[in-house]
């Protein structure tokens, strides 16, 4: 056990130092990335060019400036971006709160009407209502997220805001939590629902699909012929072992949303936590940020995909006996 | 300078400058009525991070806004909209400059008892003046362009040693003199900047946007606290006193400044009664609706401003006289104003309005598709691919759509790159990059047809990197008159030149396809008032204040 | 007792009509040919019959007449006309005056090529690289799951909208080939690439099962050489789990390229599609709503038959299977 999590964090790292490398290579091909002309603003001198050039290290060989990069983002964590020079940790810091908001909110939003659905889904296989929640699920996976979150923006904030139900939504941005608890969650209410409806119809069809194969199994049957209740089977039994998927999965997406997905959120919504800030960043070809920001995302991607793996081992009853 | 962002937050712009000052018409409309009252916070919110807090960095409306309510120059432009903003008056200086030398040596008296906010807590010395110049070129500063005609600048921005010889700070006399290579009309211009303002000697040499105990102010108010990505907290000065009736004291106790906000969220907000002010215009396809609801609290925010269409003169077909007076005939003005959400005025000259005498208005280029369609049949370039540049920030997308389908129209084959706002001026200005066509605009720097003339059509300026002229127009005997023009002092004389010259680009050059003067309107909350916008510093803090 | 490769070609004949008793297939299979059939023989129908309007016809300074009085196609301030039922401008105009309908139909062609091309070549990658993996084993099966794993790990949109922005000054040059870059071939190389993890995986640990089973040694043992057993003997039997796949990545795709142009770094303007439709309509979602949520129904409609037809396919090929790809 304690060989295999060495194993897979070493994966880890190796994964994270390619991954730096390539995006460094990618944006150092890049024509308009010059940052030197950027830095040097509207009405620039070619001294100044050459000045800044200098300054900033870019006249130094890529290998160079690429461990120069690593130094400034790991060691002296002073990474300073290109585009405003302003510091770029203290600003990832300041989004990861906004972006776990949303992140998590979302994920219990999806897990409990996923999870629910799923269920009674299942309990009620083949009928009008598994029907519909199938083709709902698969709706829900089909919309692009960004557009069903600018739609709703547009008709709840704008359209239909005068009216009583709505009006209490507001157009975006974010209030921490700490300051105004309420305010934190009517800003994020809508943001949590675009990310959630993109998933619950597909959790939804995992624990049903998880629970009918998992209600035929031999220990689900002879819990029944031992003579315990049809709740307290489903509860103790049938559940537990369907949800092992759905934990698995809940890893990848919750890696995947925080590595990647809030990305084409939270701007929509100006929630200005860590996926705004990569937008940002990617927009402008703005290299540190992006770099910092590439590797958190990665990390988030392989790590919950990591934790998943062990909770697999973890929770599956079979691989543990084993 | 100008710092659009798309809906979205998808485009956050760049810094380009153009202060813009001598504006045309501004702040009008409204409902100012009544003294204005003192008190209040302003709840301010903008898209992104401003590009700098730092005088000598900043180079952007957001950034001059902010700075010029909390540091001050030896002169300024007068803090009044319109025509008036254009002046330039002493500041911290007594009075204006001194003039000798046929124009070549600016003598000024600097006033005593201006102080330096805390912890430096001190006079405002001419040494500070002279450090803050020299700072400029140890920051790598954008604005050093502007002072490289002080004698010594060349041979410091290499060395960076020893001060630059034509700067003469005596502390005793309170005197600060400036010794140019050759008479510059403009230099007083550059001096009311804020990349000229004091910084106290000291201050390192590094952004100081972020750094609380270097963000030392002079004027009525000071940034007391800068998080970026968040806020920017802006109050009362205590250390200040006003000393001329050019710098006056604020009416705001503060202003609190949220990063973040999009255009579209900021009218909403502001229609809630959550926000006050916001630092961009309003989105073009608002502005109808919030008009016909809210007529006071629009404001119609003029400056001097050319949006044009820029065809490059190495590149095929653009390399032929015909090709580029026929996309100029092609294009219907009117229709492209539209695509502005009517936020214009449709223009063919190079020079806007604005600029006094400088500006004569000429009709070269009447809408003739069938004209352009002949033209390019005579150049013998028809089918020939081309492809328009432009940036993201909308509506230029949609403009540069325009053009494509126009020139597609009349013989051309024709596609569309976009780029990023952030990017897409570095991209174009360096000859790598080398766009056949493309949009681009210019705002003023200074309120002289030198900043349009000289900058953008000058064949001495061109170079391979951060290049201004970005129709590589070339005309020796045109270059010469810019020259001379520049050392005329301001005033009529010069300004004809300038005239003439417009003309005679737009009519046997014709690189450039002028279509419009922008126009930036605004929205605000029925409580504040004061609006005053200088086509320099644009929108100032001072003035504004809020009822309730 | 000898075990049966997973899905031989019988399998596919069972599969066709298990797929023929399932409704919703057949609905979403409608659907899909309809919108197929609107996209590309359709629009040029359109253009030629109904309305005289092509795709990129601009027409800001144009009237219509509607109940006897001229309409401006564009209003001065900007705000293009709504929908209505009439021929032309069906779904309104964009703010260049352009038929939002029209574009809409030609959008489709852009957004389902650039959907079903990039997940051809996805899935036809995928396939090389899983087979290849799975079957060669050692060092060429590290390589390449390294490889699988460092695309996988790199954030989508983030690794999307980085090679997308590398090659939009100067489009690709390896050698003799060279794509400009205002060129298609762009966003579908780039959509095509982020996908190939999701797909080689899966596929070779199906190798990987179908290695030990006995029809596979059966051949090595008759002298068949490795390209012909990775042929003849791995390919059909994986086909079906491509096939599954390939159907389930166009619509991812056709998501992908949506969001792409959405960041801006999909396909270049002017030529329209879903995505670029939609991009440029939020920008004035408030005065033309039409713009935004139009061609994102069709996205959507187009997505869920995909995603349904998937699904039952899924079903009638492998019950067992599970497969998913995140968007």
């Amino acid at each position: 056990m304690v060989r295999l999590l060495l194993g897979r964090l070493a994966g880890l790292v190796a994964v994270l130092v390619a991954i730096s490398v390539m995006v460094f290579v990618i944006f150092n091909v890049i024509p308009g990335g010059d940052p030197a002309l950027r830095l040097a603003g509207r009405h620039p001198t070619q001294q100044n060019i050459r000045q800044i050039r200098h300054d900033w290290g870019f006249d130094q060989p890529l290998y160079t400036q690429y461990f120069d990069m690593m130094n400034h983002l790991f060691i002296e964590r002073d990474l300073i971006s290109y585009q405003d020079q302003t510091p770029v940790l203290p600003a990832i810091r300041r989004g990861i709160p906004r972006t776990l908001s949303l992140a998590i909110g979302a994920a219990l939003i999806w897990m409990i009407f996923g999870i629910t659905i799923g269920v009674l889904s299942g309990l009620y296989q083949g009928r009008w209502l598994d029907r519909v929640l199938t083709v709902v699920a698969l709706a829900g996976v089909s919309i692009p997220i960004f557009w069903l979150g600018a739609v709703l923006l547009y008709l709840l904030t704008y359209k239909y805001h005068s009216w009583p139900v709505f009006s209490w939504i507001p157009p975006g941005g974010y209030v921490p939590f700490t300051q105004d608890p309420a305010g934190w969650a009517t800003h994020l209410f809508l943001p949590w629902i675009t990310l959630a409806v993109v998933s619950i119809g597909f959790y939804a069809r995992v624990v049903r699909n998880s629970l009918l194969d998992t209600r035929h199994q031999d220990y689900v049957r002879t819990a029944k012929a031992k003579g315990l209740s049809p709740s307290r089977v489903l509860v103790r039994h049938t559940l537990r072992t369907c949800l092992i998927p759905v934990v698995t999965l809940f890893g990848l997406d919750f890696g995947a949303v925080v590595g990647g997905t809030v990305i084409l959120i939270e701007p929509i919504f100006g929630l200005e936590g860590v996926g705004q800030y990569a937008q940002e960043s990617v927009a402008h070809l703005d290299l540190p940020p992006l770099m910092a920001l590439t590797l958190y995302g990665a990390f988030f991607v392989v790590f919950f995909n990591m934790l998943a793996d062990l909770t697999y081992l973890w929770l599956d009853p079979r691989s543990r006996t084993t | 300078m100008r710092r659009v962002t798309g809906f979205l937050a998808l485009a956050t712009a760049t810094a380009l400058l153009a202060a813009g000052c001598g504006s045309g018409t501004s702040a009008s409309g409204s409902g100012d009525t009544g003294a204005p009252v003192n008190g209040g916070i302003l709840r301010a919110g903008i898209p992104g991070n401003p590009d700098h807090l730092d005088p000598a960095l900043s180079y952007t409306n957001e950034g001059w806004e902010i700075l010029e309510a909390t540091n001050n120059g030896l002169l300024t432009f007068k803090k009044a909209s319109g025509g008036a903003g254009a002046t330039v008056v002493p500041d911290i200086a007594s009075a204006m400059p001194t003039v000798t030398d046929g124009g070549k040596t600016y003598i000024f008296h600097v006033r005593p008892g201006v102080m330096f906010s805390a912890p430096v807590s001190r006079e405002v010395k001419p040494s500070d003046f002279k450090f803050s110049i020299e700072r400029l070129f140890r920051v790598d500063s954008g604005g050093v362009g502007f002072y490289t005609g002080i004698v010594g600048a060349d041979i410091y921005a290499k060395t960076r040693k020893g001060g630059i010889s034509g700067i003469v700070a005596n502390d005793k006399a309170m005197t600060i003199t400036f010794h140019l290579t050759q008479p510059d009309g403009t230099f007083n211009d550059y001096i009311a900047t804020p990349f000229a303002f004091a910084l106290p000697k000291g201050t390192p040499d590094k952004d100081i946007s972020t750094i609380p105990e270097w963000r030392v102010a002079t004027g009525p108010y000071r940034i007391t606290s800068y998080v970026p990505h968040q806020s920017i907290t802006i109050r009362r000065n205590p250390t200040f006193k006003s000393w001329t009736p050019d710098t006056p004291d604020g009416h705001l106790d503060g202003i609190d400044v949220k990063i973040g906000v999009t255009p579209e969220q900021s009218v909403n907000e502001i229609a809630d009664g959550q926000l006050d002010w916001y630092f961009e215009s309003v989105p073009p396809d608002r502005l109808t609706q919030l008009k016909a609801q809210y007529p006071k609290q629009v404001y119609p925010f003029v400056r001097n401003n050319i949006t044009y269409f820029f065809m490059n003169e190495r590149k095929y077909p653009f390399n032929k006289l015909d090709v580029r007076k026929a996309v100029n005939y092609a294009i219907d003005r009117n229709a492209l104003v539209k695509i502005y959400g009517g936020q214009g005025t449709p223009t063919e000259n190079i020079i806007p309005p604005g600029l006094g005498t400088a500006y004569k208005k000429h009709n070269l280029y009447p809408y003739n598709l069938a004209k352009a369609k002949q033209l390019i049949q005579q150049a013998g370039v028809g089918g020939a691919a081309v492809t328009v540049w432009g940036h993201n920030t909308d509506p230029t997308p949609s403009a540069v759509q325009y053009l494509a389908g126009v020139l597609n129209q009349i013989g051309l084959k024709a596609t569309v790159k976009t780029f990023d706002e952030s990017v897409y001026w570095d991209t174009i200005a360096t000859q790598k990059g080398d766009p056949q066509i493309g949009f681009t605009d210019w705002n003023q720097d200074y309120p002289e047809g030198q900043d349009f003339i000289d900058v953008a059509l000058n064949g001495e300026h061109i170079v391979n990197v951060g290049n201004n002229d970005l129709t590589n127009t070339n005309i020796p005997a045109y270059n010469k008159r810019i020259d001379q023009a520049k050392r005329m002092p301001l005033g009529d004389a010069r300004n004809a030149i300038w005239a003439k010259l417009d003309y005679l680009y737009m009519k046997n050059d014709a690189a450039w396809a002028p279509f419009m003067n922008r126009q930036w309107p605004k929205y605000v909350s029925p409580h504040l008032h004061g609006l005053v916008f200088n086509g320099n510093y644009f929108e100032l803090f001072p003035s504004m204040y809020l009822t309730q | 007792m000898i075990d049966a490769p997973p899905v031989a070609a019988g399998g596919f004949r069972t599969a066709l009509r298990r797929l023929r008793r399932n409704p919703a297939a057949i609905v979403s299979a409608i659907v899909l040919l309809m919108i197929v059939f609107a996209c590309f023989p359709g629009a040029p129908l359109w253009v030629s019959h109904a309305c005289n309007h092509g795709p990129s016809d601009q027409n800001i300074q144009g009237t219509i007449t509607e109940n006897g009085h001229k309409v401006p196609v564009v209003r001065n301030d900007g705000t293009p006309i709504g929908p209505g039922l009439r021929a032309c401008y069906l779904l309104g105009a964009d703010s260049n005056g352009r038929d939002l309908f029209v574009r809409i139909l030609y959008g489709g062609r852009i957004s389902l090529e650039v959907g079903f091309i990039s997940a051809i070549v996805c899935v036809t990658v995928a396939l090389v690289l899983g087979i290849l993996s799975a079957y060669a084993g050692g060092v060429t099966d590290s390589a390449i799951s390294r490889l699988l794993d460092l695309i996988w790990s790199f954030p989508v949109y983030l690794l999307a909208v980085a090679l997308a922005t590398a090659f939009a000054v100067h489009g690709i040059a390896v050698g003799p080939i060279h794509v400009a870059s205002t060129s298609l071939a762009i966003p579908i190389v780039v959509i095509a690439i982020v996908y190939v993890p999701y797909v080689a995986r899966p596929i070779r640990g199906q190798v990987l099962s179908l290695r030990r089973m006995e029809f596979i040694e059966a051949a090595v043992a008759s002298g068949a050489g490795p390209v012909k057993i990775m042929l003849a003997e791995l390919l059909p039997n994986v086909a079906s789990m491509a096939l599954v796949f390939l159907t389930l990545i166009v619509a991812t795709n056709i998501l992908t390229e949506a969001a792409l142009s959405f960041l801006g770094v999909g396909v270049p303007l002017l030529t329209p599609s879903w995505g670029n439709i939609i991009e440029q309509g939020y920008q004035t979602i408030v005065t033309a709503p039409w713009l935004t949520i139009a061609p994102g129904l069709a996205i959507m409609i187009t997505v869920v038959s995909l995603n349904v037809l998937g699904d039952a396919l899924r079903d009638a090929l492998d019950p067992h299977a599970r497969l998913r790809i995140r968007n």
